[in-house]
């Protein structure tokens, strides 16, 4: 009984752990513009996450090796290096936009303006990081970031034209109004957005820490298979919406508040009210898995001691890391960036950063020497190269898609 | 300098060089790309003033709180403020003089309407039916003159 | 877990170099940044020490940014003299090499600085120093490096180690993956690319007519040595 209610926490957590200030965002924008033609996307995004996430939370628990340990493995300290300083900006950055999102959602709350409110959140997060009992905060926070199930209930008292909806899903039926160039350059957004290279990171580190075993493989698979998908259904919710709501009135999606602004118009003041608890949920606990995957990725390459259950003057150099970093980010956040721009451009270079490490994470699950009978079936591996190759096709194509586009704006 | 290195350096230099001509104190567009961005900057103007419309009535239903809708409707403020800001200081092309003093028109009440949704919403005055009917009209005023 | 022990021989640079080093007391102490060699009276190179730190690790970034790390590392870590020497954990320490690599003893205290004789040592060498290094041979393709050291013996296990083979061939050290064995499939994809690119690679057996130049930082192999085609 205790067991089945553990997989059941694991994947509800999973679930409400899915989306972050990227998701929200970029799939609101994207639905207020193309309706529902990028779903496909979404979905693409959704399954590439799992197959990656699948193979290193197997190589985490047959042989503890954390992702950061297999790119310097296998691509050598120089390529190593490179996607070390890679994934940390990105890393950095979206840490940074976590913050902000966090600030954003107390912002709807309190109508306190979110530079006032940066300073407190970046305290808080440090504070989690360096005392609090993670895997506690991890599932506090995944069990309310599930309140953005909100939007799924919000989409149904909408009570769209579902049939258009459907139909919509093929991507012929972008909106006349834009451009190919524009569409392409939302699905990279997007694919960036659901494969962010930090929950690969976290996931494997968290199964490292945890002390997986061959034993948990069912379990993590589980949660895998069952929980991202599901959270990307809320990716889906929240297009949804926007889709409903916004096309037609022809509204861009700019902020924070206007993401939410559905779920309003659908159920009212406490599905807003929920929903916005998810929002807060939902950063603040991206943001601890960011900030956390800085540290994780910088240690697991020069090979000190870290993580949370290492204790902090042993770990002292993983802690140092945290705390820059959030110090870093509230710097960045101060000089009054608008967090939303900082999303839109995580998401994207998020997408330039994916293969190199999705590539080693690839080359060691077949390796036996790691995982013995555990390596790799022919599905993960047709799905893998598949993915590989989507995967180097959206990293060419992110930085000229992002000028011809002005970001989005042609 | 070695001599393999001396390519780069040119193309570097010459990048410099483009990227520092298209960067003048006053932009100067010709008149497609002004057309451009003043049909974007409507289009981003009936954006705002569509979301101010949208926070009002979900206030006036009550199916929001008022530090919400205030947020709301003081970036919708910011937003379409800036979108203003930046079309006026762009140098109109010869032959767009009536043109872009429509636009700038439609664009200041845009601004002057949403901000008055602002005031109304920070005062909790949501009920007033002339000021969503007048937003209504802006909006399809601003989508019509977009092409 | 393969454990090496059950091999006849491995790649040093494949499963040594970059592996993490685990303490008898379960701490992480270290990557294993490079790896020393010490060149026997009959030209038998035999693994020492396995070499941790930056100033191990940066060297292998390569002749011109390694250098400039390295002197910027200098820079900041002036107040130290001896901070410009890698710390030494010794071979004999290796317990076991699987996916890390675990020592029979714990972790504080163990690690020393190299001392500065045993650096400026002719006879020592280090593995990063040989990987990548040109090899001259009229029977392989002109742009041939070493890719890789081809040990026999594993390091946990009894008996002797030392350097049998060299993986030589055009391209980059470490861009195998490890496709270069037997037991790997792979997506086949990925290790019919592998292989492509590396279809001219070999190995060759160190002894006659291989000769390695330390001075002159590259391998001599004589026309008409038996080179062996990768996977057996």
């Amino acid at each position: 009984m205790k067991r089945y209610f553990a997989v059941l926490l694991g994947i509800l957590t999973a679930i409400g752990g899915f989306v972050d200030i990227g998701d929200l965002v970029t799939n609101a924008q994207v639905g207020a513009r193309f309706g529902t033609s990028l779903v496909g996307v979404v979905a693409l995004g959704v399954v590439g996450i799992c197959v990656f996430a699948e193979m290193s939370g197997r190589i985490a628990a047959v042989s503890r090796r954390a992702t950061f340990d297999l790119v310097r493995e296998r691509l050598g300290p120089r390529m190593g290096f490179l996607n070390l300083v890679g994934s940390m900006l990105v890393t950095l950055l979206t840490f940074i936009a976590e913050i902000g999102g966090v600030a954003l959602a107390l912002q709807l709350v309190s109508s306190l303006h979110h530079l006032l409110i940066v300073p407190f959140v970046a305290a808080a997060v440090w504070l989690v990081l360096w005392r609090a009992k993670f895997s506690s905060i991890e599932n506090v926070l995944g069990l309310m970031g599930l309140a953005l199930i909100g939007f799924a209930v919000a989409l149904w008292q909408l009570g769209p034209d579902w049939g258009q909806l459907v139909a919509g899903v093929s991507p012929a039926e972008k909106p006349e109004g834009e451009g190919w160039a524009t569409y392409a350059y939302f699905a990279v957004a997007l694919f960036g957005a659901a494969m962010t290279p930090y929950e690969v990171f976290f996931f494997s580190s968290g199964g490292v820490e945890e002390r997986w075993t061959s034993k948990d493989i069912g379990v993590m698979r589980a949660n895998v298979f069952i929980g991202f998908p599901l959270g990307g259904l809320l990716s889906v919710a929240i297009a949804g919406c926007a889709a409903t709501v916004f096309l037609p009135a022809g509204v861009a999606v700019e902020t924070l508040g206007q993401v939410g602004l559905p779920v309003a118009v659908g159920i009212g003041k406490i599905g807003l009210a929920v929903v916005v608890l998810g929002f807060f949920a939902a950063t603040f606990g991206a943001a601890c898995e960011t900030g956390l995957s800085t540290g994780y990725s910088l240690a697991q390459y020069f090979g000190f001691p870290w993580g949370k259950f290492v204790r902090p003057k042993e770990a002292a150099g993983f802690h140092i890391i945290l705390l820059l970093a959030t110090v870093v980010a509230a710097g960045v956040l101060l000089t009054g960036v608008d967090p939303i721009m900082v999303t839109e451009i995580s998401v994207v270079f998020s997408a330039i950063a994916l293969p190199l490490t999705y590539f080693p994470i690839l080359v060691v699950a077949n390796d036996p020497d790691y995982l013995g009978e555990h390596v790799n079936g022919p599905v993960a591996n047709a799905l893998g190269v598949f993915y590989l190759v989507v995967i180097a096709v959206a990293a060419l194509a992110a930085i000229p898609l992002m000028a011809v586009t002005s970001m989005g704006q042609g | 300098m070695k001599r393999s290195q001396r390519p780069a350096v040119v193309a570097v230099l010459l990048a410099l060089a483009l990227l520092l001509a298209g960067c003048g104190v006053v932009s100067r567009p010709g008149p497609a790309a002004w057309d451009d961005r003043a049909a974007q900057a409507l289009t981003d103007a009936g954006s705002e003033v569509a979301t101010a419309r949208l926070a009002l009535e979900s206030a006036r239903k009550g199916r929001t709180w008022s530090s919400y809708t205030t947020v709301l409707l003081a970036e919708a403020e910011e937003a379409a403020g800036k979108v203003e800001e930046d079309l006026s200081r762009l140098q109109v092309p010869a032959g767009r003089a009536d043109a872009a003093a429509h636009v700038l028109d439609l664009l200041g009440r845009a601004v002057d309407l949403v901000g008055e949704a602002r005031a109304h919403a920070v005062s909790g005055k949501y009920d007033d039916q002339a000021l969503l009917d007048q937003l209504d009209r802006l909006s399809d005023e601003l989508q019509q003159a977009a092409p | 877990m393969g454990s090496l022990a059950e091999r006849n021989g491995y790649d040093v640079g494949l499963h040594l170099l970059d592996r993490q080093v685990i303490g008898a007391d379960d701490r992480l102490i270290g990557k294993v940044d490079d790896i020393e060699l010490v060149i026997d009276d009959d030209g038998a190179l035999v693994p020492t020490a396995l070499l941790m730190g930056l100033p191990a690790l940066l060297p292998r970034f390569g002749p011109r940014l390694g250098g400039a790390l390295a002197r910027a590392h200098r820079l900041v870590r002036e107040a130290a003299a001896d901070q410009d020497l890698p710390l030494v954990v010794d071979f004999d320490l290796v317990e076991d090499v699987s996916s890390d690599v675990r020592l029979s003893e714990p972790g504080h205290g163990l690690l020393h600085r190299m001392a500065h004789d045993r650096a400026a040592d002719p006879r020592r060498c280090r593995v990063g120093d040989l990987l990548g290094i040109p090899v001259r041979c009229p029977d392989l393709p002109r742009r041939s490096k070493v890719l890789d050291l081809r040990m026999v013996g594993s390091p946990d296990g009894p008996g002797e180690h030392r350097v049998e083979s060299l993986i030589v061939g055009p391209g980059r050290p470490g861009a195998l993956f490890g496709y270069d064995r037997r037991s790997e499939p792979g997506p086949l994809a990925v290790a019919a690319v592998v292989h492509w690119l590396h279809r001219h690679a070999r190995i060759v057996e160190l002894g006659e007519g291989v000769e390695i130049d330390h001075e002159a930082g590259e391998v001599r192999i004589v026309a008409g040595t038996s080179l062996a085609p990768l996977r057996g």
